[in-house]
Parts: structure tokens; sequence; C-alpha cells
């Protein structure tokens, strides 16, 4: 991408003669995108990060940070037209929490800000429900969910308890990392997002994917989703039909099902329900595979330079010449199938004994339907129907979680 | 990040992530007695940011003369510390400022950081109906309140004035105009414009005229000489027998300058600006620090020359980490207003001298006239007998003839 312009116009008409000593290495950020609401998106979080840097960084969070907002408004004329709109808004939701939820994911706000800022977010091919519309950061650490003003209310009623609990289990959980709330408004029209922490590899590619719930005869569901138009889409539920499992070993499961359980409680304690976990997988060997597919036509395709198994091949999973400068690439190469647990928090690999070399990616995703809600619609409309896959509600949180866990336990092995 | 983050570390949270970028920022707090003060710095903050992100062109075009940049920020139960929780900021002409800046030798950041580390102080001086003054924490620059009509009159001039700059390599007694703001804090609007201090931002001054050339009511107030540092006039310069003593050189640059800068304003048709006078006397500030040290337990102890106080922060400000400078010595790059008295003169002296208050503009004045018979501008009534030319020349006699 074209974002990195130095700062300086060569044949600048002006004559500098102050020497520039302060040794800042900012790379200029035009916020570039191809839409004007993805701009705003990178405006704004850029802004919001700077502004709480000027925040002194509280001893503990008060009740009025979980019902605070930080709201701006931007209206310049004839001025910074190129890239970013002549009037937007912006406005973050509860700085201070997300704030302190990303110090708890460890994720440092810099690190946060450069994700998002240094390039455009990328389409993701993946839809929700809803046809809600998801974005990723250009190194794919992150998600952006774009949501409803419903999917708002409720993250507010969950904060104080969804903080509380990240608080007890230290960020050990499988649950959605929420990391910043946002509604941007351009041209008068309102959206709104939520980032969170990707539950794929910013690296690995995930070959096949899998959104599992439990279905309203308490049979677990499986909603495909097609990948990148380069692969094929797999019609096969291998591992539900024949029996196959997720065979990671008896460690890793005792220690996923300990996250679960804990995490599934957790949601049914706040009466929610009709979340799924997705599940990534990736082929060790395919991608490596690929990747000398991608040698041999020597593909200049966004070619990244950190070792083996790194992502190549699909077309989400390029990026930007100026990534190995990102001090958390410069972890040293990678061996095929290998990952950093601290940027890919949800890999797990396959057990040496396994049939197929693979890692694994798995979280919780979807966790803002409300059982209250849902009664309320399905007496509005007799049936209840979410999206793809029409269900008649007849379990409650407390059923659906034990499902959940009793579904998922039987996928490991 | 923050570096009170330690102290919320070693509580609540537990990060893993080491802090791996090399950028040193101090947290701004924006602290200031007065929220519009807060928000000026908050929007010097945001407006230096948001340019760091806009490219520099090759050259300004028209509409960069008519442009702006405003934001309104409205927090709810948050920032609110040291911030009001709602204001306003408006930049006029972001670009031709930034282009301005570069001219006079003002790097961005450096601009950004006297205006941001520590909240500007008020200033004891008065301009025309009483402008209110600040001055940047470190005095490199004057922020002046300013009036509507007065920002109308910087767009009127603001082309030829940077055409002038460019012509002129930025060396000029004009005042160098550096950015220009409209805060609104609870629905009132203020109007800011900053300025490079004409003084010295180390050597004290002890001494300070306002001389325009005229003779009609030029003298300081009894009110005002009771002040610590009065503001005097012609005929108090007159009276008071005093003299510039800078050689041969030194003067012939200076009136050259001074030559081209009347010009220019006589053709914007401008007048009733002033020159601004200050005189460090090198001997009394060398007393002046002798004393200082002596009460320092009390003070904040500042070595640098003419009791005058910086914040704790300011020695890691690049510009000020040269070499020190002894008695009545100054870095020309920063204090480009001053000229060291010639050998032969009776005290060890330096001067800061420059043209200020340019705004006003003959036509607007005309039409006051008429309005209310005699022209009033503030202390020192006028009764404007002399148009813009006339008054350049009368002014660039007058200035000739106290440089002696």
């Amino acid at each position: 991408m074209s974002s990195n312009c130095t700062s300086s116009a060569p044949i600048s008409a002006s004559k500098t003669k102050t020497k520039k000593k302060h040794f800042i290495g900012q790379k200029v950020k035009l916020f570039r995108a191809s839409e004007p609401i993805l701009s705003v998106l990178m405006w704004g979080v850029n802004h919001t990060v700077n502004e709480l840097s000027n925040v002194p960084v509280p001893v503990m969070l008060m009740p009025d940070d979980f019902k605070a907002y930080s709201k701006i408004k931007v209206d310049n004329h004839l001025f910074n037209k190129e890239n970013l709109p002549s009037r937007f808004k912006f406005k973050e939701y509860c700085p201070m929490v997300f704030r302190n939820l990303r110090e708890r994911f460890c994720i440092d706000d810099q690190d946060y800000q450069n994700s998002l800022t240094r390039s455009a977010p990328l389409n993701s091919d993946s839809q929700g429900r809803f046809g809600n519309r998801f974005l990723s950061s250009y190194d794919h650490r992150f998600v952006i969910k774009t949501v409803s003003s419903e999917d708002i209310a409720e993250m507010h009623n969950i904060l104080k308890k969804y903080h509380q609990f990240i608080v007890e289990c230290h960020g050990n959980t499988l649950l959605p990392q929420f990391l910043g709330m946002y509604r941007l408004t351009v041209d008068g029209v309102e959206t709104y997002m939520v980032v969170t922490r990707n539950v794929f590899s910013h690296r690995l590619t995930v070959h096949r994917k899998y959104d599992l719930k439990v279905g309203c005869h308490y049979k677990l569901h499986a909603l495909f989703s097609k990948e990148a138009k380069e692969l094929p889409t797999f019609k096969d539920n291998d591992f539900l039909n024949e029996g196959q499992k997720l065979q990671i070993g008896d460690d890793n499961k005792k220690y996923f099902l300990e996250k679960l359980k804990r995490d599934v409680e957790f949601l049914a304690t706040l009466k929610i329900m009709d979340y799924s976990l997705l599940v990534g997988i990736h082929d060790v060997d395919r991608a490596e595979q690929e990747e000398m597919d991608v040698e041999g036509t020597g593909e200049e395709d966004e070619y990244e330079n950190d070792g083996m198994g790194g992502g190549v091949l699909t077309g989400s999973f390029g990026t930007p010449p100026d990534s190995p400068g990102n001090p958390l690439n410069c972890g040293g190469f990678f061996g095929p199938g290998e990952f950093d647990p601290s940027v890919d928090v949800y890999a797990i690999k396959s057990h040496d004994s396994a049939v197929k070399k693979e890692v694994y990616f798995m979280a919780i995703i979807d966790i803002l339907t409300h059982y209250d809600a849902k009664k309320k619609a399905a007496h509005a409309a007799k049936t209840v129907k979410h999206g793809a896959g029409a269900e008649i509600s007849t379990v409650n949180p407390e059923q659906y979680s034990k499902r959940f866990y009793e579904f998922m336990s039987n996928i490991l092995s | 990040m923050a570096s009170a983050s330690s102290i919320a570390s070693a509580i609540a949270s537990k990060t893993k992530t080491k802090k791996k970028h090399f950028v040193a920022q101090k947290v701004k707090l924006f602290r200031a007695s007065d929220p519009l003060l807060s928000v000026l710095m908050w929007g010097v903050n945001h407006s230096i940011n948001e340019l760091s992100h806009v490219q520099i062109p090759i050259m300004l075009m028209p509409d960069d003369f008519k442009a702006y940049s405003k934001i309104k920020v409205d927090n709810h139960l948050f920032n609110k510390e040291n911030m009001p929780s709602h204001f306003k900021f408006k930049e006029y002409c972001p670009l031709v400022f930034r282009n301005l800046r570069e001219r006079f030798g003002i790097d961005d950041l450096d601009f950004l950081n006297s205006l941001t580390r520590s909240a500007p102080l008020n200033s004891e001086a008065q301009g025309r109906s009483g402008a209110r003054f600040h001055t940047s924490c470190d005095k490199r620059y004057v922020i002046k309140t300013i009036s509507s009509e007065d920002v109308a009159e910087m767009h009127n001039i603001l082309k030829k004035y940077h055409q002038f700059i460019v012509e002129c390599h930025g060396n000029t007694l004009l005042p160098q105009f550096l950015g220009m703001y409209r805060l609104t804090v609870d629905g009132d609007e203020t109007y800011m414009i900053v300025t490079r201090n004409v003084f010295s931002h180390r050597l004290s001054v002890y001494k300070k005229y306002d001389l325009k050339g005229s003779t009609v009511a030029r003298e300081a107030s009894d009110k005002e000489k009771a002040k610590e540092l009065p503001t005097y006039k012609d005929n108090d310069f007159i009276n008071d027998g005093q003299k510039i003593y800078i050689d041969e050189e030194n003067k012939k640059m200076f009136l050259e300058k001074l030559r081209k800068d009347v010009e220019f304003l006589a053709q914007l048709k401008l007048m009733d600006y002033s020159l601004l006078v200050g005189i460090h006397d090198v001997e009394r500030a060398e007393q002046e620090e002798v004393e200082s040290e002596d009460n320092e337990a009390e003070e904040e102890g500042e070595s640098d020359g003419g009791g005058i106080g910086t914040p704790p922060d300011s020695p890691s400000n690049t510009l000020d980490s040269t070499k020190p400078l002894s008695p009545g010595e100054f870095d020309p790059s920063i204090d480009v207003y001053a000229i060291k008295c010639k050998e032969s003169a009776p005290r060890k002296e330096v001067y800061f001298m420059a043209v200020i208050d340019i705004l006003q503009h003959y036509d607007a004045k005309k039409k006051a006239a008429h309005a209310a018979k005699t022209v009033k501008h503030g202390a020192g009534a006028e009764i404007s007998t002399v148009n813009p030319e006339q008054y350049s020349k009368r002014f660039y006699d007058f200035i000739t003839t106290i440089l002696s």
C-alpha cells in the first residue's frame, strides 16, 4: 500500500533552516481508504488513542467510566479534503474502560493504534448474523464488526460484569476480547463498530472454518462459511458426521474446557445465549505446499518475509511492506505451523500423535443476544428467526450453556 | 505512553507487552488556571497533530487562504479534570500558518511543545483596547486575544503578507504570525493569534517603549507607570534622553528591514502600528540573578539569567540543548530581534525592536471617524490627520533619529 509517504515534499519552495532534532519516528498517516467511513474509523481511533495518552491512567475504574463517552465533530473547509470527508463525527463509548480492557488483554495502545491506522482496514469475507459487516485491521490482528444500536445498548448492560469477569480470570478467556466501541457519523449516517481481537491468526491461513451453535433440537448445528474464492467450499461435515475430532491432546483439552466452562457459566448468569464457537483450522502441510507453489511461480503478491508457513495465499493475508517494522513482527522466524501465543492467543496445536498436523483457533463469538430480548421478539413474531437457520426458541440461557459446553467438549480429543 | 501507568500496573493490571516504541512523549494534561487556556493547549496540540497527517504541499493554493478546520468536543463523564466537557476549536488557514512557521524557522513540534508542555502565562502587557496577552511557558511566543474584526483583517492581508515573507526570506521586523484560532468555551468565542515574542525568552527586559513617531498624547499614564514593567511612549523616550546605542552595521541592516516593512504596510493601507522597544541591561540582570540565587530556597532557582523561570522539563526542548550562554549573550536563531549594543555604549545593553499592532486599516479608521467625529484608539487618542503613506514616513523618520 502506499501509505508510507515521507513527510516533506522534495521540491518544496520553502526554506527550512531548523534542523528537526526530535527523535519521534512517526510516519505520516494519511488515513487513506477506499471509503470515507474507513478513513473516519482510522482518524477516530488515532484521535481517541492520542487523547487517552493525555489522560492519566487511574488506579481503578469508577462507575461513571461505564457511562462515559467522548464525542468529537469535525467540520473542515477547504482543508484536508484528500483523504477525509470534510464533515464527520466520532464517538467513543467508555474510553477508560476499553483502555483498561486492552491493557488486561496485553494490547499496548500504540500497537492497537498502529494496527488500525497505519493502513486501511480490509473488508472481510465473513458475514455474521444479519449480514453484519466485518473488517479486519490491515495486519489481521483485530476484527471490526459493524453492530446495531441494540448491540451497543446490550454492551453497556453487560460491560461492568464483563469487565469484572476479565479482571477475575486475568484476561484468560474464550469470550470475545472487546477492545473498543465506536459510533461513526458520515454523511448523516450513523454506524456502530466494535473492535475485538481476531480469533484467527494474523499470519497462519485458516483453511476451514466452522461456526458451531446449539440447535433448537439440541443438535450441533454447523454453519459453513465460504473461504476466499481461491479455496473450494467445504460441504463435508467431516468431524461432525464421521465423529472426527479436533485432536489437541489431554492437557490442551483440559485447559480449554476449564476456560469454556467458566465462560458459558458467566454468559448464563447474564442470560445471554445463541452464541457460537468459532473454529478455524490451519492445515500445516497444505500451507507449506501453498507457499512452495507461490515461490515456484515467483508471484510477487504481497509476499511476507517472516518465515515459513506465513500466510501468503488467501487474498486477505497480504501485509504492507512496512509490517516487518512493527515490533511485534520482529520475533524471529517461525517454523511451519508455529505461532507466537502472545499474539495468536487462541491458537492450539494439534497433538503430536494426531492424524493431521493442524493448528486450531477456537473462541466464542456473538455474545450479545439477551434471552429477554429474544422472548420479546418471539412474542412479536410468533417464530424467532435469526438469519440462516431459523430457530424456535425452546431453550433458556442455562440450558443453552450446558448443551453448548457438552457439544464442544465432544469435538475435542 | 503515560508514565503514570506504572502506578496502575502495580495494582490492577498485568501488562506483559513491552512498550517497544521509541517515542518519549510526556503525558500532557493541559492543566491550566483557566479553561480557555486548557482549550488553547488542547487545540494547538490537536492542530499540529492533524497537520502531521496532511502532506506538505509544494506550494500554497488560493483555497488555503480561505480554509479552516473546526472541531467540537462533547465529552460526558470523561476527561473532566483538566478540560471543559464542551468546547470548540477552530484554526484559520492551517496550511498557510504551517508554511509561515517553516519560513520563520520554527519547527512544528517545537511550537507544539512550547504551547502545550505547560500552560501559557498571563502577561501584564496590554495592547490597544485592553487586548489580553499570554506568553508560552517558555516565553518564545506571545498569544494575543484579538477581535473578530482583526481576524477579518488578517484574512484580507494574509496572501500579501505571505508573499512578502517569501520575498524577504522571513527577514522582517513585522510580527511573525504563527497561528490564528477561535476558541469557544461556555458559549463564549475568543479569537487568538500567536506571534513570536519580540523580547527574549531568556534575557529580561527592564525598560519597554511603544513608539509611533507621533507627538499627540504619547506619554505613559500614571496608572501605567505603576506597573512592574510599564510601557513608555515617544515623549517618555525623548524626555528620558533614552538612546539606542548600536553600531553602523546593525543600524544599516535594521533600517533597511524597517524601510521595506513600512513600505509594505503603507501599500496595504495599514497604519497606527508601533515599534516595540525592549532594553536588557546586562549588569542589572547579573545583579538580579545574584539576588535570586540568594533566595533560592523559596524559588525554583533557574540559572539561565534574567530570573526567568522555566518549567522543570524544558531542558529537554531540543532548542535549549546547546551550550550555556554567558551574560548578555543570546542565540540569534531564537531571539531573532536581539541587537547587541555597540562597543562604545555607556552601559552594556541588548535591544529588542520590532513592529507590532499592524492590523488597523485606514478605511476602517475613516469609517469609525465619520461615525464618531474623532477617532479614539484606546489610551492615546489620535485625531486622524495622516494617511498610511504619511504615517509610514513619519514613523520611519522618527525611528531613524532614535538610533544613534
